[in-house]
């Protein structure tokens, strides 16, 4: 999944020249809380909300007023993405730097703007909760070959996968599934007969 | 007294043997009932119209249907739920459904006419069908046609779901729709199929406060149950006041079926049919449609919806099943059949964690009632 699947555009800019004052009303009016700052076409800057609500709090050593420009209180220069960068990626460096959007360039060009709500759309339809689905966990060994054997168990008996997420722990590979079937306490049960370790769904107390 | 709506041809809505939701599971239903002395006059109801799915399914998906029920090949066809280990395809599809749907329908019509205040339609509940693909065993959303009929008779509809799984599709169908106040009880779509089903689901737009999601947690039991729809749901009726109240009354909620992970018994689901008829009295002048739903562990389901028709029918729950349907039954009913209606006291050993289970369900109720109280004030 890379950036450009996930990006907001067209984006929305303000001039370098504005008052902050029209920068709030702008972000006020849009619903925003991020907007890239522009100089002739070129990014120059971001200014968020709370660069704002900052900037001019009556707790301020010296509070900005709604007169003063954008260039005084916008964050410079800013980082930004590639529209071909990976969505985690981008993911890292949001949380590294603990910022909540990244512009995107493509060359000079201002294309989009990335935002952690993004992220969680992005989340969202890599873990597959979007579309009627069932979870199904199974640990699995970390050796070539394990993901294949399950992918090809749930293909065998026409399942759909909608998302395959794994990840380490120190004992198994950790996958999660979304199938397209609800189906998942017979087919929980098939795995097991298949070796396999369900971690869910979990048989029942009475079951033998 | 209640109305039932039944007729042979629903058992042509079939995916096949290996398929959970067998027809077999009406034709124990039925057989049961009657071995217990009823006699059964059910109503004949007709199938929905083509016009009919469409008050509340797209054209492009019922022409899916249509175009696969003759055989046609359609390579998109998945992107519609249909030729699925789920939903397969069937020859005669399309009718079959519309079977179902009519029998809603009509039931929802008898109700409208002041010809009848209870209705059972025993079949149909499909729940889960959208507006524009069928999902989870659902390929019309006959509980969506009936209500539909009832809004455009000018009636504000409450719809209750005690399936095992969440009723997202009757929720999406009227997810914006503040004549319809959609109530689902089921397992955390946290754990199980479709996945949706949470207390932040509240509806949008003018119904905000309309769509109420009870999800409790996997080996949830009757008490917990119970106790959490008595919290939610006779609130949500006052505060609603519909005309009329439809349920889908699936039993797999029970704690022997194969899908999920519930831990209902016989007698919480008569409770459960005790507190419908109770509210219909007390909200809707009685008037109350039924469907039935899942439930995959056939001798169960038999018995609790043999339950449900006597409960509606105001006859008393015999203690005994009777020898000859156990008998007739025997290749379907596994090796512990047993041999009373309700389940034995107790059903099962105890489960480990029931106390931190039962304070969950309480957590997400309270915050349930917050999120909801705003909206209801």
């Amino acid at each position: 999944m890379l950036v450009k699947e996930m990006m907001r555009r067209p984006v929305t800019v303000v001039s370098v020249e504005a008052t902050i004052g029209e920068a709030y009303q702008l972000l006020l009016d849009r619903g925003f809380r991020h907007l890239p700052v522009v100089d002739h076409g070129r990014l120059v800057g971001v200014l968020t909300d709370r660069d704002l609500r900052l900037a001019t709090s009556s707790f301020s050593e010296k509070p900005h007023v709604a007169t003063d420009p954008v260039s005084a209180v916008m964050s410079s220069p800013p980082l930004t993405a590639d529209p071909l960068d990976p969505v985690e990626d981008a993911a890292r460096i949001m949380r590294e730097h603990k910022i909540g959007c990244l512009p995107v360039v493509d060359g000079q060009e201002l294309v989009g703007i990335l935002t952690g709500m993004d992220l969680l759309d992005a989340l969202m339809t890599l873990t597959g909760v979007t579309k009627p689905s069932s979870r199904l966990e199974v640990a699995l060994a970390d050796r070539p070959g394990e993901l294949a054997r399950l992918t090809a168990f749930l293909a065998e008996r026409h399942v759909n996968i909608h998302s395959i997420l794994t990840y380490p722990s120190p004992e198994a590979v950790r996958t999660v599934l979304r199938v397209d079937s609800n189906q998942i306490r017979p087919l929980a049960d098939e795995l097991r007969r298949a070796e396999f370790d369900v971690l869910w769904p979990l048989p029942k107390p009475w079951q033998h | 007294m209640a109305a039932l709506i039944h007729r042979p041809e629903y058992a042509g809505y079939d995916f096949g043997p290996e398929h959970p939701f067998t027809p077999a599971r009406l034709a124990m239903v039925l057989d049961l009932i009657q071995s217990l002395g009823h006699t059964l006059s059910p109503i004949a109801a007709p199938a929905a119209t083509r016009e009919e799915i469409l008050t509340v399914h797209d054209e492009a998906y019922v022409a899916m249907v249509e175009a696969l029920d003759r055989g046609e090949a359609r390579p998109e066809a998945e992107r519609f739920g249909l030729g699925t280990p789920d939903n397969p395809v069937f020859p005669g599809m399309d009718l079959a459904a519309r079977w179902l749907v009519g029998g809603a329908l009509h039931g929802a019509r008898l109700l409208m006419a002041g010809t009848e205040t209870r209705v059972l339609q025993l079949g149909g509940g499909l729940h889960h069908a959208q507006k524009d693909r069928a999902a989870g065993f659902c390929m019309y959303n006959d509980l969506a046609v009936a209500i539909q009929a009832c809004v455009a008779h000018g009636w504000r509809v409450a719809y209750l779901d005690i399936d095992l799984h969440h009723g997202d599709g009757v929720q999406n169908l009227f997810y914006g729709d503040d004549r319809v106040l959609t109530v689902s009880l089921h397992e955390t779509g946290h754990y199980l199929y479709p996945g949706t089903g949470h207390i932040q689901e509240l509806g949008t737009g003018p119904a905000r406060g309309l769509s109420v999601n009870v999800p409790l947690e996997p080996f949830t039991e009757s008490e917990s149950y119970l106790e959490a729809f008595d919290a939610v749901v006779p609130r949500a009726l006052e505060w609603f006041a519909p005309q009329v109240l439809v349920v889908q009354a699936g039993a797999d909620a029970h704690f022997t079926d194969p899908m999920g992970d519930l831990a209902l018994t016989t007698q919480a689901f008569q409770g459960l049919y005790r507190r419908i008829l109770d509210l219909a009295a007390t909200h809707t002048q009685g008037r109350v449609l039924l469907t039935l739903g899942g439930g995959y562990e056939p001798q169960v389901v038999a018995r609790v919806w043999t339950i449900l028709y006597l409960t509606l029918m105001d006859l008393p729950i015999p203690e005994r099943l009777p020898q000859a349907w156990l008998e007739r039954w025997r290749d379907r009913l596994g090796p512990e059949p047993g041999s009373t209606l309700h389940d034995p006291v107790p059903a099962y050993p105890e489960l480990p964690g029931r106390e931190e289970r039962n304070r969950r369900n309480r957590d997400i109720v309270a915050r349930l009632q917050d999120s909801l109280f705003r909206y209801w004030l």
